[in-house]
This record gives C-alpha cells, structure tokens and sequence, in this order.
C-alpha cells in the first residue's frame, strides 16, 4: 500500500467504492427515506416536527422496550463470539471430512425458515417441552418450569440462528491466518493455550468484529422469534415498530421509531469500528 | 495442522463442540420430527408417521414453482450483492478514504432498519417513480440487504490477509487491473464465498420486502409459505423445511467434491 | 480465478433470467385482487373466482395478501395502484376509505344490494364495500377439558380455567373485538375502556396472550389450552385439524367481524371491478362459505341446511343480535388503546 501513491489509492479506491455506493444511496437510502421522512411529519396539525418523536418520551414505556432490546441484542451478541470463536477454531482446524461435517451442522439453523425454525423452539422452551423433561430429570426445576416468554427464551432462540453468521465470518479471518505463524510461535515453546490467546486470538479480531457487527443489527432488527418466543409481554422495538406499521397504520410514529433505532445502533457501531480499527493497526 | 495439541484442548473441543452442535440441531430435530405426523397439525412429539406432508408439498405445483422462483431469485441477488460488496469491501480495507469508519457503518444500516419498513419504503419508491412492484425491484431491495453480509465477511479476511503479497504482484511488473485479479481477489475468495452464502440464504427467507414488492405472477417460497399460515396451518411447511435442511447438506456435499470447500474455507 | 469467472458467466445468465420472469401482457381483461390464502383462498377460488371469470371472460390475478399487509400496499402505492378489488376483515376499509384509496360504490350499482341485511351495506354510504361474510367471535373451547360448555364472558374469570386460556392480543382484529367486548360487559363502552383492561388485567397471571391464529391452534393442540376469545370460523378450521374445539356463542353477544369486497379507487377497469363485488354477494356464493368456512351469510334469501345451520350464526335474529362497533370510533382510537393496552400488558 505504501508503494501505491496516495492519488492512485483513493482514485482506485473511489472506482472501486462508486456502485455499492450508487446502490445504497438509490436503492436503501432514497427509498427509506419515503418513509423515515414521515418521522417528521405532525400526525395531527397543531403538533410540531418533533411531536412523533415525544410521544416515544412521554412516559417510560418505549424506554424500556428501547432498554430491552438494546440489552438482549448485546447479551446475544457477547455469547456469540464466546461460542462462535472456539466453534470457529475447531472447524478450522479439523480434517477436511471432519471439517465439511461441522461446516455443514453450523450453518443448517439458516436453512429452515424463520417461522418454522421458531415453531421449533416454541416446542424445545415450553412447559412440558423437552427442555423442561431434561432439566427436571437432572433435578434442576420443577415441573412445570419454561422459558416460553421469558428473555431467557428469545435469546436461546436468536443466539441459535445468528451464531453461524459468527462462527463463518470468524472461520473466514482465521482461515486467513497463515498456519506457521501458529507453528512458529509453538516451536518458541508457547503453550497451546498461550498461542491460541495471543496469536490466533489476535488475528481473528476482523472476523469477530465483523461478525459481531452482523449479529448485533440482526439482533436489533428481528421482530418475528422475540414476538413468538418473548410473547407479548416481552416487546422489542422492532416489533413495535411493526406493530404500528401493520396494525395501528401510523406510519408516522413507525418512521419515527425506526430513525431513533437508526440513529442509536449507528451512535453504537461507529465508534466500535473506528476503536476496533486503532486496536487492530 | 499445528502439532501436539494437548490433550485437555482436544477434550475441550469435543466437549465444547457437541454441546453447541447439539443446542443448533435440537429445535431442527423438532421441526424434522413434526414434519413426519400423521395428524392434521403441527405437533411434536408427532401423532403416528407418515410422509403424507412430504407428499403433499412434492406434489404441489404451487409449493414447486414458488421454490423454483425463489431459487431464481436468490441466485440473481447472491450474484449481484457479491459482484458489488467484494470491491466495496477492498476499497474500505486497502485504501484510507476520509470517514470510511463512516462509510463502513452506513453500509450496515440496511441490515438496522426493520425489513417492514424498508419494504413499504421500496414499494412507495417504485409505485412513485417505476411502473409499480416487479422482479427487478425485488431484486434491487433484497440485493440492498443482503450487500452487508457481502462486505462484512470479505473484510473480515482482507484486514487479516498480507498485504505482501499485492506487494510481490506489483513488483513483477502487473498493471492495476492485474494487480487486483491476482493480488487481492484471490484472498477475498473465502470471505465471498460465505458472504454469497449468507447473500443467497436471506434472500431465499425474505418474506416482508418480498410481500410488498410482490407481482401476481411473482410468488416466492416464503411468500407461499405465509400464504399458508393463516387459513391452512398444516404440517407442510415442517415438510418443506425438512426438504431444504436435506437440499443443503446434499448441494454442500456436491459443491465440495466439485470445488474443493476446503479450498475456500480454509 | 476460476469463482470469479463463474461470477461472470451467472452474471450474464442473470441479465437472461430477468427477462424471461417478466410478466407478459394477457389479452382478456385482468382484475388483481387479494385473498386470504391457504383453505380461504380455495374457497374463494371455487365459489367466486372461477364462476366470475368463466361468467364474464376475465382474467382474475389472486395475490395472498392479509388485511393490514394489503392496506399498507394500497397505502404505499397511492397514486399508482396495482390491485381493483380489496378484501379486508378487519376494519382497514374504513380507513382505506377515508385516505381515498377506495372508488365508492352506489346501490344501484350492486344487483344483489336489496337482498342483503341492513348493515352490511350501511358502509357504502361512506365510502367501503358491502359486507358478503360474516365471522363471529366467541369462545372456542376444549370440549375434552371441560365438561359443560362456557355460557358467558363472564366465564373466562372461571378460577378453574387458571393456566389454561389464551387471549389475543390487541393488534390482531380479534384480539381488539374481544377487548371492546369485554370492556362493555364490565360496563365500559367507546369512550372509556378502562374497565375492560382492568378485567384483563386480572387474567394476565393465569393467561397467555398471543398474536395470531396459528400460536391458538399451538396451544390448543401443545400447550394445554381450555378457553380462547377467538372466532367461529378458526373453530371450524381447528375441529376440522381434529381437534376437540368448539364454538359458542356467549349469552351477552359476539362482536362481528365484517368482510368486505372494495373497489380499490384510481384503476381503468372499476366497473368490471364492481361487477366482480356484487358477484360476491350471491346467495349462492355466501352458503359456499358457510359450508367451506363457517362464515355468516349476509344475503338473507342464503339458505342454509338445518345441520349446517346449527354451526353457524344465521338468520335474521341472529344477525340483529351481533354487537357491533362503531368502525369509525375504532379506527380513530385504535393507537390510543394500543398504546393503553401494551403499557397494561407489560407491566
């Protein structure tokens, strides 16, 4: 990079970067735009511009479904990279047919649709549910313990479903990861333990970083396994989203909502990428 | 394969390994199981066995077209959404742009913004300033949220990747075009790979933005699917999942005697 | 090397694709309408689609498309619409109304207006389509856990029931009907629905509280469910499943639900459109559903068989002891007590 001139570099880079961008401009932002705009507008006429967006303020209610799903999405995303890392390392580092077996069992959650993959867990977490049999077998809960519409219960099920996206993009970085820098380190008589922490670890970063990135806005977005899964009682802010988009039909306090998520994840994921960037050189 | 690796680690692995396999494949087994009911309804453990379901869906033309739209469609947008996120991706790894953290984030924001809104988005943009909902505006609004896995994954691989060897291409002598088809391509292989899988993955499960940008003649499995749930929520749709967890496992297998998966995994 | 010149090459068969699914022009005329899908859409089928196309040489397009989804898309293409006729059974036409989205139909322009009861063409005066079904909401119970059918709202405060009844919540129709419902046997009536959520509140220890009629048939046939305020016809699609549900009509009422058939505004072909929602109000067609669906007829020369009549809310009398609710008051404080209802639930 350093041999490339710096006026080549970003006309290169401004060539390469123009149709993705020409996309989310013309294809996301322009037509979200139809719609966010509405946040703006008054739903009644003597309200102000920022009417739909007070009535979010007005008591503690939309704070709360805004506090739950901020909390869930990062718990779902913590317990992501902790499985997705090890999960990972070990499809890497396996055989070719022992590799293609892992690959294929990870990624299997994502072939099944979304509602009928929930249906599965509304079974699994139910009262009298499998779960539950297991768990009162080993003496742990009664019987007619379940994690049906708990939060407990929408994170299993959207940890089950978002971790391939973390266990493939983290494959990706440490399959990118030369093989003898790994070696090199043990014959210096690292352990294996202290070259998995400071040399794989290291170098997975990009892979976490951007797995975790994908999981947190799925898990931000998802309305149709917290809906099944939480029930009613457990609202997440997608979800209410929808709600006022389909069943109340107030667009305008829909669009409102979806700009203050907007504006929130990306508060969140900017600095995250741009410390992550320092962090990693 | 690094050497000696110690025994606790193996035993972790396995360990570790089986349990998580296990918490991924328990909810399919359920969803696997109650595709083989004999009953009229969703149920698990399933009422007798029978593969009346699989039956039923087989023999759809209904089921079978919109699976055959739907593969059509996930092709196009997985093609479309690789071609354009892999250099989207190399420009925010291998040149500084101004605010790329920036750019970087913006480029996630379809993957924020709830598909509802999106799709009523998209479909107002089309009814405004195209002749109304189509293929291609379905195409266009699915290859917009399925462009940040793309990205996501390839520069999950590029920051790792070593810049030297760009480096050894230059010095040989290649031009700017040679540079990237044997420099850097080459290295975003895996991080494609899987971005096109997770690209043609969503696109093959969208329901909300394919129900807005939806023609009549434009029926897509998930939308069959949802056309289902309300009046005849029976167990075909268990059925047809099962059908697709099986499709996977054997495409997978192809695909590795083919291409070589390890070669793009790793 | 290789990927990237496969990339290519589905590139170009991509440009192909594209052209082939384009839709191609049909020569007979074409109406696009929605339908509610799965064993409703069958019905449809057979007892309006095909006799209208084969009666007048038409082409209908049928498009899934459920009530709140097909008012979002008649909303989002305002100006340039895609659809001549709308169903909706869930109030939605009011407002489709209102916003203009709907081309008014006169009674002089419905053949079959006279033989219709009173209210289910009262809507045409502002402005949404005649009413050609009617779906009544109850309670469906578990005819093997309880011994003696419910005989009244009042019932669903039962202690024995405890842990065993499923509620709907308040963005699905139902779930609204049965609220207002319950709001005015415990004395509350538009203005004030206080008492109704307080009522529920009360159940919400011993209850779950779901979204859409698939999660009622989960916990009827997984979850140990008794009593659900739901709808006859979903009874009918549950019994039909083999499951022990039946339906019965409280002694204080059923809301109803309207269906209605709407000429969507702003299309070239409204009068075929029309045509196509008065076919829909034959006698013949309104006994089909009731037979298929369980669906009230609201043509009153609709005569049923004696068996079948005994499963499905019918005739005059009947018919006048429907409570219904003011659409227009619905729709303007539907976000309020949405707003309402989920503070309570989730406290």
């Amino acid at each position: 990079m350093s041999a490339t001139s710096g006026r080549q570099s970003r006309r290169e880079a401004i060539l390469l970067i123009t149709p993705g961008v020409a996309l989310l401009i013309g294809g996301f932002l322009f037509p979200a735009f139809q719609i966010l705009a509405m946040a703006f507008v008054p739903a009644t006429e003597d309200a102000g511009i920022w009417s739909n967006f007070a009535r979010f303020f007005v008591d503690g209610y939309y704070l709360g479904v805004t506090e739950r799903t901020l909390r869930l999405s990062v718990i779902i995303t913590a317990i992501t990279v902790v499985l997705g890392f090890p999960i990972a390392y070990i499809i890497a580092r396996s055989g070719p047919r022992l590799r293609l077996v892992l690959l294929i069992m990870t990624i299997l959650p994502l072939m099944t649709s979304v509602v009928i993959r929930t249906f599965g867990w509304v079974i699994v977490l139910s009262r009298g549910g499998p779960l539950t049999d297991i768990l009162h077998a080993a003496g742990l809960v009664e019987r007619n313990f379940a994690l049906l519409y708990t939060e407990t219960g929408i994170v299993l099920a959207m940890v089950q479903v978002l971790l391939p996206f973390m266990a493939i993009t983290t494959l990706g970085a440490i399959s990118a990861i030369d093989t003898r820098i790994e070696e090199a380190a043990r014959t210096m008589g690292c352990s294996f333990w202290r070259s998995l922490w400071h040399v794989v670890l290291p170098l997975s970063i990009p892979g976490i970083v951007s797995g975790s990135l994908l999981v947190f806005a799925l898990s931000i977005s998802s309305f149709v396994t917290p809906s099944l899964v939480g029930g009613v009682r457990l609202p997440v802010l997608a979800w209410s989203i929808y709600q006022q988009a389909t069943s109340t039909l107030d667009w305008h306090f829909a669009a409102a909502q979806s700009v203050f998520l907007l504006l929130l994840v990306m508060a969140i994921i900017i600095p995250y990428l741009a410390l992550m960037r320092r962090k990693n050189g | 394969m690094v050497n000696r690796v110690p025994f606790a680690a193996r035993a972790t692995a396995v360990i570790l390994g089986a349990a998580i396999l296990f918490f991924m494949l328990a909810p399919l087994a359920v969803v696997v199981g109650a595709s083989l009911t004999a009953g009229q309804f969703l149920s698990f453990p399933p009422q007798g066995l029978s593969l009346r379901w699989y039956q039923a869906v087989l023999s759809s033309p209904a089921y079978l077209s919109a699976a055959w739209t739907s593969l059509q469609l996930a092709v196009l947008v997985m093609v479309a959404a690789t071609v354009i996120g892999t250099p989207v991706a190399i420009a925010l790894t291998r040149h500084r742009l101004p605010g790329s953290q920036i750019v970087a984030g913006l480029f996630l924001s379809p993957l924020i913004l709830p598909t509802i809104i999106f799709g009523i988005g998209i479909l107002i943009f089309f009814s405004l300033y195209a002749d109304g909902p189509s293929l291609t505006a379905l195409w266009l609004g699915h290859t917009v949220i399925t462009l940040p896995y793309v990205i996501r994954t390839v520069i999950a691989v590029l920051e790792d990747s070593d810049p030297a060897v760009e480096e050894a291409v230059r010095t040989m002598g290649a031009n700017w075009w040679q540079r990237y088809w044997h420099g850097i391509l080459p290295q975003c292989y895996g991080g494609m790979a899987a971005g096109a899988f997770f690209a043609f993955n969503i696109s093959f499960d969208e329901a909300v933005i394919a129900l807005f940008l939806r023609t009549p003649e434009l029926q897509t499995l998930p939308l069959k699917i949802y056309a289902e749930l309300e009046f005849s929520p029976d167990p075909s749709v268990a059925a047809v999942s099962t059908v697709m967890i099986a499709m996977t496992v054997v495409l997978i297998v192809i695909i590795d005697r083919l291409l070589g998966l390890g070669r793009v995994t790793g | 090397m290789r990927i990237a010149a496969y990339g290519l090459s589905a590139l170009a068969l991509t440009a192909a694709m594209a052209g082939t699914v384009a839709s191609t022009a049909a020569a007979q005329e074409t109406l696009v309408i929605n339908s509610f899908g799965g064993a409703y859409e069958d019905a449809h089928r057979e007892l309006v689609i095909e006799p209208f196309e084969e009666m007048y040489d038409v082409d209908l397009q049928v498009v899934t498309a459920y009530s709140a989804d097909m008012l979002s898309q008649l909303r989002a293409q305002a100006g340039n619409p895609q659809f001549d006729v709308a169903h909706f059974s869930g109030g939605q036409e009011v407002i489709a109304a209102e916003e203009g989205l709907l081309e008014p139909i006169s009674r002089d322009e419905l053949e079959y207006a006279d033989e219709l009861y009173d209210f289910a063409v009262e809507g045409l005066d502002n402005g949404v389509g005649p009413v050609y079904s009617v779906a009544a909401v109850g309670m469906l119970y578990n005819t093997e856990a309880l011994e003696t059918a419910p005989a009244s709202w009042q019932d669903l405060w039962n202690d024995d029931y405890a842990g065993h009844i499923v509620l709907t919540d308040i963005s699905n129709t139902y779930g609204l009907l049965g609220l207002l419902m319950i709001n005015q046997v415990h004395g509350g009536d538009l203005d004030n629905i206080q008492p109704g959520l307080d009522a529920v509140s009360e159940l919400l220890d011993r209850s779950v509280i779901v979204r859409s009629s698939p999660e009622i048939q989960q916990n009827f046939a997984q979850n140990d469910a008794w009593i659900a305020p739901y709808a006859q016809d979903y009874g009918h699609t549950l019994r039909e499943a083999g499951l022990p549900i039946d339906f019965v009509q409280p002694e204080e009422g059923s809301p109803a639900v309207f269906i209605t058939a709407n000429v969507v505004a702003g299309r070239e072909n409204t009068d075929l459109a029309k045509k196509f929602v008065d076919f829909s109000l034959r006698a013949e067609a309104q006994i089909g559903w009731a037979e298929a669906l369980r669906y009230s007829p609201t043509n009153r020369t609709a005569e049923l068989p004696e068996e079948l009549a005994a499963q499905v809310l019918y005739g005059e009398e009947a018919m006048a002891n429907l409570v219904t609710f003011d659409p227009q008051v619905v729709n303007d404080r539907r976000s309020e007590w949405t707003d309402m209802w989920n503070r309570m639930i989730t406290q």
